[in-house]
């Protein structure tokens, strides 16, 4: 690929980028030094990069690597944070009956896989994981986007393998509500 | 809670999670399928965990 168009289509995926870099690592300057590393990679590799390959993947790869070494580099603070999430009791109490039984019957969803044709889904999406607390966004963001299994997370966050569980969990929780406040339930459906 | 055959939704919904996260033992699957076999709340909650997972897998495409 000549080198002005590879330029040219790494400066239009910097937005982007950038937004999933805020989301993994919940920290602006971090995410802003881990897209320029991979900016940087990317234009050095650009020789090496196949043509036949999606710029995108080939791009969103080296994201992931530069984002895995800079919570290597940060593994002390994000630890600390990590272990005062995973104090909070968080028990759900509105959902569920005395007796553990649910209260509610949670909405219906219809189809939820038509919403991937709206990119507003997305942006719905982003914003629900924004809104978690920065650990628990982190830790969810590492299990479903990194793909880490939960003992490399464990081990990277320095928590136990209950408080991870327990902590994925309540991610799923506030998302899953989260998307059928702002988007099931919300206009922008059907 | 090994002798236990009922479950309730709240840990249903624990396993459901759980399931995404590491196997389930054979009594853990098998008290929450029965669970699920008459909950619809629960089976609702686990399809849209599935939901979520692939929907994040889809945000930097």
């Amino acid at each position: 690929m000549a080198a002005g168009e590879i330029e040219r289509q790494l400066a239009a995926l910097r937005p982007s980028l950038l937004a999933i870099a805020r989301l993994q690592l919940r920290n602006d300057a971090w995410a802003e030094d881990v897209v320029s590393e991979t900016m940087i990679a990317a234009l050095e590799g650009a020789e090496r990069f196949a043509a036949q390959s999606q710029v995108k993947t080939w791009v969103v790869g080296i994201l992931k690597h530069k984002i895995i070494d800079q919570f290597r580099r940060a593994r002390r603070e994000v630890s600390t944070d990590a272990e005062v999430e995973a104090a909070e009791v968080e028990t759900f109490d509105e959902l569920f009956l005395e007796d553990g039984h649910r209260a509610n019957m949670p909405a219906e969803w219809g189809n939820p896989e038509s919403s991937f044709e709206r990119s507003q889904f997305f942006e719905v999406l982003q914003a629900c994981v924004d809104q978690l607390p920065a650990s628990l966004g982190r830790i969810f963001m590492m299990r479903e986007w990194l793909d880490y299994e939960t003992a490399q997370i464990c081990k990277e966050l320095g928590i136990t393998s209950t408080n991870c569980f327990v902590m994925l969990y309540r991610a799923r929780m506030r998302l899953r509500e989260c998307l059928e406040m702002n988007w099931f339930g919300a206009q922008g459906h059907t | 809670m090994s002798g236990m055959v009922h479950i309730t939704c709240k840990q249903a919904h624990r396993l459901l999670s759980e399931r995404l996260d590491r196997p389930l033992g054979p009594g853990e699957r098998w008290r929450l399928w029965l669970h699920l076999r008459f909950c619809d709340m629960c089976s609702r909650v686990g399809r849209q965990m599935d939901f979520l997972r692939a929907s994040v897998r889809r945000l930097d495409k």
